[in-house]
């Protein structure tokens, strides 16, 4: 094969920059289509480095999704490193997909993958990169439609200006339908194009919409400006999970999950209240074993991959979790293959999953009671007794694992510094429990994030918790958890004040981004690139205030900027379940009994049409069918 | 497992790394050797322990950027495996990545001593963007060959050394396309990389391509 003019022009510098092997590309199952022969050319972005980017399921889930197709082609392409983007500029070379090398503005589609918010400087610096201008309204149909997706699309506002439609829910079979009609509207006007796009379900297209604002600040209303567009975007949910994908590009470098993952559940029914992906993702979809177990085959076949992930929200929830561990360790303990099961609850049941899957060695123990005081896992919907934390460290600990890890956040609403006080009491319990049966050889890590309030989840009305009062919080524990064979993790205020910005931001906020990107932010998310001052400078040089979206106590019945946006829950039951924190009420498991989150009247016709075991929400009877078949009981007030 | 399994096969690939494969490192290239064997299924030795790993060995590390046809990897099997080198080859080809090659497969002795010791040198084909001058590049290659000593200063780990790397350079040729063969120590002994010889002669930055073509092995 005759290498393109890009190949030919960054191979004299590739020497020069760090892990050369991020910009070339040619790894195994990576899939070169013939460029002449495919109707749709997709380019799918994950706006940070190669290294991190090829550990994102989503991603390859798309990839695979166009690639199966014929008439389309789907490429990668990743932010390139600091040293490479200076190469790039340097010598006018454009940003290029790694298969067929060829600049991002010859595809027809550009899919940025924006699963959080410290990415949207980066996306910004990709469009930038690959030679498009970064607002929306000032490209035309010569230039890819730009599209984004991911969990920090279900607040897609901040973006507005930059994305020319934002996928709202699940990617798998709309990337599909985007593509071919793309396809089909090819020379028409961008608005046209647009306003055909916006007509598929989970299209949100936000130069059609008009936001108006109170004299205060916040939002009046978002309207359509356009006939034909929907006043709220239903987010886009796959019925049954599709078939797991097997065929993961197997990178010639080294990556930071250097292993393939199997999504065994999508959603969660523990509804903590804090919990953006539990609320967004519902509602909860399992794989059966037989599918797991096939992918797991495949994987090793197809990919050679010596660790396998199992993923999930909350692994312990997966109804058939036992046997897929007898299962796993059936076939695969003399395999010389290593399975890891994150995400698992705190009980003694999970240190005996963990044994059977074995492949903890390497990754140790991780459980997240994310609050110790009776009073916060209340408050947060998420109860763990002490005496499970303690039973389960004693199990791990006597089973010969040396390591436990543990997740606790801070900065919910309401904590004082007795509560943190807390976490410092149960982490010096749990590490002496272990060292009564390792000695010195026992080891807790405790990672303490902040908490940020998060949009479409019951906390999505409180302020987040200062500078001031975070910081004494964090002092007090680093002060306190300063012993031996125990280590703390935090996070910097500067990040979660920043990721609090943009978490709940509106529209306007893309102006602050876009002049934060031109005073040189980029890899917000790397702790030693995000640069806090410019950040606080472009808002000052914007005239907003960047307090407005992190302080203040919202009104019950404030519009909020991502209103429109429809996750399929009742803003009423966010509601009722931010009161019940209030007054410190809980609610059990849905699984146990379905709370009305909006789930079911909102996809009733599709729950209909599945299985009763595809989804954990009860089963819905079609009201033609009523009475003849048994009928489930759901609260009246989900289906009003 | 409560026994060590022995050792039934071991066998030797000779292989060409290529194209984007040269921006792999040899420890990336390690990983990327176990994938390729686990995915044509041969019956791989794994070493004990938690972090169990199948027993294959790289002999010479080839620096990054620099394509070769000589690289060689030992396996260790833990059934016998009775092939024919063809059809292996061809297993092993279906489940490469872009840019590998493999050039033979043989069986070696399992108790035979580790190759890495026995690497004493390697040549290398130096290929420049514009066609140098045979003349000016024949002057460089003499003036640096009429050196009795070449002194250079190594830094490794913060310590600072002086050495003389004369005697590593074996032969320089120039080749029928104007390019530089050069046929330098590696290993344990001494070692010279070829871009560092490219700075000796002051032509660093001027070539296009480097490839290891051959690799000297000491008999046993």
């Amino acid at each position: 094969m005759q290498p393109g003019p890009i190949e030919h022009r960054i191979e004299g510098h590739l020497l020069k920059v760090e892990k050369p092997g991020r910009y070339v590309g040619g790894e195994y199952n990576s899939v070169v289509k013939d460029w002449a022969r495919a109707d749709v050319k997709v380019a799918l972005a994950f706006p940070d480095i190669y290294d991190l980017g090829m550990s994102n399921l989503g991603i390859m889930n798309l990839y695979h999704q166009v690639n199966q197709r014929d008439c389309m082609l789907a490429e990668r392409v990743f932010s390139p490193w600091l040293d490479m983007e200076a190469v790039m500029r340097e010598n006018d070379i454009p940003l290029y997909s790694l298969e067929s090398k060829r600049p991002i503005r010859d595809f027809d589609l550009l899919g940025i993958s924006l699963p959080y918010e410290q990415l949207y400087t980066n996306a910004i610096n990709l469009l930038d990169l690959a030679g498009l201008p970064i607002l929306s309204r000032e490209r035309d149909e010569s230039y890819p439609l730009v599209i984004a997706g991911g969990h920090a699309c279900f607040n897609p506002e901040p973006m507005a200006d930059f994305i020319d439609a934002f996928v709202i829910g699940e990617g798998e079979e709309i990337i599909v339908e985007i593509a071919e009609t793309l396809g089909r509207l090819r020379g028409l006007p961008r608005n046209e194009q647009l306003r055909q796009i916006a007509r598929i379900q989970g299209m949100y297209v936000p130069r059609f919409y008009d936001v108006a604002y109170h004299a205060d600040g916040t939002v009046r209303s978002v309207t359509p400006n356009q006939p034909g567009i929907p006043a709220r975007v239903l987010k886009r949910i796959v019925l049954t999970l599709p078939k797991p994908f097997t065929k993961f590009i197997v990178p010639n470098i080294d990556t930071v999950h250097n292993r393939a993952p199997i999504e065994i559940m999508r959603g969660c029914t523990r509804g903590c209240r804090f919990c953006h992906a539990g609320m967004v993702t519902r509602p909860v979809r399992e794989r059966p074993v037989a599918e797991i177990m096939a992918a797991i085959d495949e994987i090793v076949r197809y990919t050679g991959f010596e660790e396998i992930s199992l993923l999930s929200l909350s692994s312990s929830d997966y109804v058939w979790v036992e046997e897929l561990a007898e299962e796993v360790n059936r076939v695969y303990k003399e395999a010389g293959l290593s399975l890891s099961l994150p995400s698992l609850r705190i009980e003694s049941a999970s240190a005996d999953l963990l044994e059977k899957i074995g492949g903890t060695r390497r990754s140790g123990f991780t459980f997240a009671p994310e609050a110790a005081a009776e009073k916060m896992r209340d408050l947060i919907n998420k109860y763990v007794s002490d005496d499970q934390v303690m039973q389960t460290a004693r199990d791990v600990y006597s089973r010969g694992w040396r390591t436990i890890k543990f997740y606790f956040m801070i900065g919910h609403p309401d904590e004082t510094l007795d509560d943190v006080q807390a976490i410092i009491d149960l982490c010096g319990r749990t590490l002496r429990e272990g060292t009564k049966i390792l000695g010195k050889k026992a080891t807790l890590n405790v990672g303490v994030s902040t908490f940020i309030p998060k949009p479409h989840t019951p906390f999505q009305w409180v302020p987040q918790d200062t500078r001031e009062s975070v910081e004494r919080k964090q002092a007090l524990l680093k002060r306190q958890m300063r012993r031996g064979g125990m280590h703390l993790r935090w996070n910097t205020y500067d990040d979660s004040e920043f990721e609090g910005w943009l978490s709940r931001g509106d529209r306007r906020l893309s102006r602050v981004i876009r002049r934060a990107w031109q005073l040189g932010c980029k890899f917000d998310a790397w702790q030693d690139q995000h640069k806090h001052a410019r950040w606080l400078q472009a808002f000052d040089e914007s005239g907003i205030d960047p307090n407005f979206y992190n302080f203040r106590e919202r009104d019950l019945d404030e519009v909020f900027p991502w209103d429109h946006i429809d996750v399929g829950l009742r803003k009423k039951f966010l509601q009722e379940d931010y009161l019940m924190s209030i007054r410190r009420e809980t609610r059990v498991d849905c699984r146990d009994k379905c709370f009305a989150c909006g789930i079911l009247p909102k996809f009733a016709k599709e729950r209909a049409t599945t299985e009763d075991l595809a989804w954990e929400c009860p089963p819905v009877t079609p009201i033609n069918e009523r009475g003849r078949k048994r009928t489930v009981e759901i609260p009246l007030s989900a289906i009003g | 497992m409560t026994h060590l399994s022995p050792i039934a096969q071991r066998l030797r690939i000779t292989f060409g790394k290529a194209g984007p494969l040269r921006y792999t490192s040899n420890l990336d290239m390690a990983k990327i050797w176990e994938r390729v064997l686990r995915r044509a299924d041969l019956p791989l030795l794994y070493t004990r322990g938690f972090n169990t790993r199948p027993r294959i060995s790289l002999a010479m590390p080839l620096p990054l950027g620099i394509s070769s046809e000589c690289e060689i990897l030992d396996i260790s099997l833990r059934e016998r495996l009775d092939f024919c080198e063809a059809s292996l080859r061809e297993r092993l080809l279906a489940v490469s990545p872009q840019g590998l090659s493999i050039v033979a497969i043989t069986e070696v002795d399992p108790r035979s001593s580790s190759m890495q010791s026995r690497i004493s040198s390697a040549e290398y084909r130096i290929r420049f963007h514009d066609a140098l001058e045979r003349a000016s590049l024949q002057r460089k290659i003499d003036e640096l060959l009429c050196q009795e000593t070449i002194i250079v200063e190594r830094r490794r780990r913060r310590k600072r050394s002086v050495m003389d790397v004369r005697p590593l350079i074996l032969s320089l040729e120039i080749g029928e396309q104007a390019d530089l063969l050069a046929h330098l120590s590696v290993g344990d002994r001494g070692n010279l990389r070829p871009d560092h010889l490219l700075e000796l002669l002051d032509l660093d930055g001027a070539h296009n391509s480097i490839h290891r073509s051959r690799l000297h092995m000491l008999a046993e």
